[in-house]
């Protein structure tokens, strides 16, 4: 292929960190359950049960996240749901990347006592001490995970815990329905009705 | 389906069930011999497409069972620029599904250029010291299968009349895909430039044809299968018609170790390791090699007897040598309206008037620019924004909100030289899955395919200024390492001390051994391989099949 190189799958098996097929080969039947919940719950209207973290663990990635995707006119990363596609992520088929959340919460708690002594917690910090933190860290291979899953969950399709409402859809204009007609954007649909590009 | 006990032997064998395969499937049936397709990939979604997916998500994370690519984790190759190197651990990946590539490419269907059969004679831009050599065939010759490939496989595209597009003797069977806004601002540019748009030929329909549903725009396009069986892959086009002649088998998980051959050097069948591993030995007649130009040349060099001590089909010691693995370079720019290249296909329309090499550049090099900006939501959110948008944070916010659906790429796909030490060959040490050894690829650009790069990446700049955009992003060019467009292993001459089949794709050294894959190309034209082996097997199955009706031998070229 071109420079751009690698396939477009492997584009992505780097940006998560790894998370390879024998994974979901080996966790499918989990995956499927973890989708079955996520739905009952979402017609339920219930929040979906954590199964990885426990609930002050996923408060902090709760607030990591909404942090990464900030809500602010619209719906950011919490909305979304997006610590609740983690948290299944990492007991299934992203099993591996928990050690690197379990040392990265421990990190994130030390690093938020060292720039505010008093702060019982990060998500108890004002959003822009968050901030802070979260630039302090931004290099580290937690954050860096955090980030990418984070991102995978606002725009995978909902069914995978995250981007609930469409919500991450919605940000990026994206239409899902899989069944376009031409035009589809403003310059083909401005030639062809002047005949001029 | 048919079934051939093992004990069977088989008129043919076909290694591979690709581009050309597929074809040599087909054609070898259809005249009424027995054929063993040996697939080392799964099924996929063959017969059901409708149920391949369309989740991102899912998609990039298949089973073993689902993959539609190789994995460089199990079929595992090595990488170095040049000999002094020690090779690395590398991620050259290819089709690997019944169908091969065609399964999942975005489906780029151009022609070579009739003077790209015969550049080493006419164009005096060559640099000396390269491996460029004229093809023992003409354009002229390949013609009438070109045209019946595009109407077999089912080609979109517009016919057109310029010097930069090959010339074709009859239309394409269905239009060409919608101009996408991407398409529109290369009419924009090229305005103000003085330059030519065309549609890209793709292997995309976009009218029903032979039973086959038009292309819905889903988006979800190359890398993925397509649901509405519009993409004109062998698995959807000739594999079934193959079936239906009751005479050939698709056998999959079959990965080939060696082709065997008897003490007269004859070809007697092949061994390979089913889906659990064990070894099967199926016989044959005569035997297909379709694999692709890399697996193809691996399998030779790894089939050593004593007839054949340095590989299979092997005597000009040129297997392997010569490989292009394909060079291109980008550009990005955002507008200021949406262009949604989310929709439709990935390749649209394409600039074509550098396609020739041109002595006042300096340097011996052309290709294609398409125009392209297809972004997946999680390549958008991952690392789909221009370089120095925060990655995080309300600035990142913004520059989804702003930069999506906002985005064209200019993808070009440019001339490489063929090296003879660029190549693949066994590696010393590394394995693959099976225990056999892994392709080593060695590879490195020459200075004018560098020149060329550049060229094309300035190119891209200024219609991206041209068309309007309001910011321009260029990554640096870089080198290919491996990916689905490997050429060139095995190529097509006259000259048995050169190369490696003749103009029949017959082994020079071998009686009844075929290769027939993107191997023999002698040159690898604008980079877009398929359409080229497309003809080239159509070809090929005609000879050989009127050779096997004739039981004649023919003496090499």
């Amino acid at each position: 292929m071109s420079t751009k190189g690698k396939s477009r799958r492997s584009f992505l098996a780097e940006s998560v960190g790894g998370l390879n097929a024998a994974w979901v080969l080996a966790n499918y039947p989990g995956i499927l359950a973890a989708q079955e919940k996520v739905q009952k719950a979402a017609k339920g209207g219930k929040l979906p049960q954590l199964t990885y973290f426990t609930e002050a663990q996923a408060a902090e990635i709760e607030a990591v996240a909404a942090q990464i995707i900030p809500t602010d006119e619209t719906p950011g990363a919490r909305e979304a749901h997006c610590v609740y596609f983690i948290d299944r992520a990492l007991s299934s088929f992203a099993r591996r990347s928990q050690p690197v959340y379990t040392q990265g919460l421990v990190d994130l708690q030390a690093k938020t006592q060292e720039l505010y002594p008093n702060a019982a917690k990060f998500s108890a910090l004002t959003g822009e001490q968050q901030i802070k933190v979260l630039t302090a860290i931004e290099k580290t291979p937690f954050f860096n995970t955090v980030r990418t899953h984070t991102v995978i969950g606002f725009f995978s399709r909902p069914v995978h815990g995250g981007n609930q409402g469409k919500v991450g859809f919605q940000l990026i204009a994206y239409n899902d329905s899989l069944n376009h007609k031409a035009p589809f954007g403003y310059y083909d649909a401005q030639l062809q009705s002047t005949g001029k590009a | 389906m048919k079934q051939y006990p093992t004990s069977t032997e088989v008129d043919f064998i076909v290694i591979g069930s690709g581009a050309a395969g597929g074809i040599m499937a087909k054609q070898l049936s259809m005249a009424g011999f027995s054929v063993v397709v040996l697939e080392q990939g799964g099924w996929g979604k063959y017969g059901r497409e409708q149920d391949y997916n369309k989740d991102e998500w899912l998609q990039r994370n298949l089973s073993d069972d689902d993959r539609l690519m190789s994995d460089p984790s199990r079929q595992r190759n090595t990488f170095r620029r040049n000999d002094k190197e020690k090779a690395v651990a590398g991620n050259h990946s290819y089709g690997c599904v019944v169908g091969g590539g065609t399964v999942t490419y975005g489906g780029s269907s151009w022609r070579h250029l009739p003077y790209e059969f015969n550049e080493l004679t006419h164009d005096k831009t060559i640099p000396s010291g390269t491996g460029m050599a004229d093809w023992p065939i003409s354009y002229e010759e390949l013609e009438p299968y070109y045209t019946q490939a595009e109407w077999e496989m089912g080609i979109s595209g517009q016919r057109v009349s310029s010097p930069f597009v090959a010339p074709m003797t009859k239309d394409y069977p269905v239009p060409p895909v919608p101009l996408k806004s991407s398409g529109a601002l290369f009419k924009t540019a090229s305005s103000k430039l003085g330059l030519t748009v065309v549609p890209g030929p793709l292997a995309i329909i976009t009218k029903p044809y032979m039973g086959r549903a038009a292309c819905v725009n889903c988006g979800i396009c190359s890398g993925y299968g397509c649901q509405v069986r519009a993409r004109s892959s062998s698995a959807v086009t000739v594999l079934p018609v193959a079936e239906k002649t009751g005479r050939c088998e698709i056998r999959v998980k079959s990965y080939v170790r060696e082709i065997s051959v008897d003490s007269s050097g004859k070809v007697t069948g092949v061994v390979y390791f089913d889906a659990q591993k064990r070894e099967v030995r199926q016989r044959a007649k005569n035997v297909v090699l379709s694999a692709n130009a890399g697996e193809s040349a691996r399998l030779l060099l790894m089939s050593k007897s004593a007839q054949f001590p340095d590989g299979l089909a092997n005597s000009s010691g040129v297997v392997g040598k010569y490989v292009m693995f394909g060079h291109g370079s980008s550009a990005s720019g955002l507008f200021e309206h949406p262009l949604n290249e989310y929709k439709g296909v990935i390749s649209g329309a394409g600039i074509v008037d550098y396609v020739p090499s041109d002595p006042k550049r300096g340097f011996y090099g052309g290709g294609r620019m398409t125009a392209r900006g297809y972004l997946t939501p999680l390549e958008l959110g991952l690392e789909g924004l221009s370089p120095d948008a925060p990655r995080w944070g309300a600035g990142y916010k913004k520059a989804l909100r702003e930069e999506a659906n906002h985005r064209m790429t200019i993808t070009n796909f440019v001339t490489q030289l063929p090296l003879e030490t660029n190549r693949v060959d066994l590696d010393p040490d590394a394995k693959d899955e099976w225990g056999l050894p892994a392709m080593r690829i060695t590879s490195s650009a020459h200075p004018d395919d560098r020149k060329n790069m550049e060229f094309f990446r300035q190119k891209a700049i200024e219609v991206l200024q041209a068309a309007g955009a309001k910011k321009i992003w260029a990554p640096p060019i870089g080198e290919s390492r491996g990916g689905a467009h490997n050429r060139g292993t095995c190529r097509m001459g006259n000259d048995p001390k050169t190369s490696v089949v003749d103009k029949y794709h017959k082994a020079h050294d071998v009686p009844n051994l075929y290769i027939v894959d993107g191997s023999n190309l002698v040159t690898g034209g604008r980079n877009h391989p398929t359409m080229t082996i497309q003809a080239l097997a159509y070809r090929a199955a005609e000879r050989i099949v009127r050779d096997a009706k004739n039981g004649i031998r023919r003496s090499s070229a």
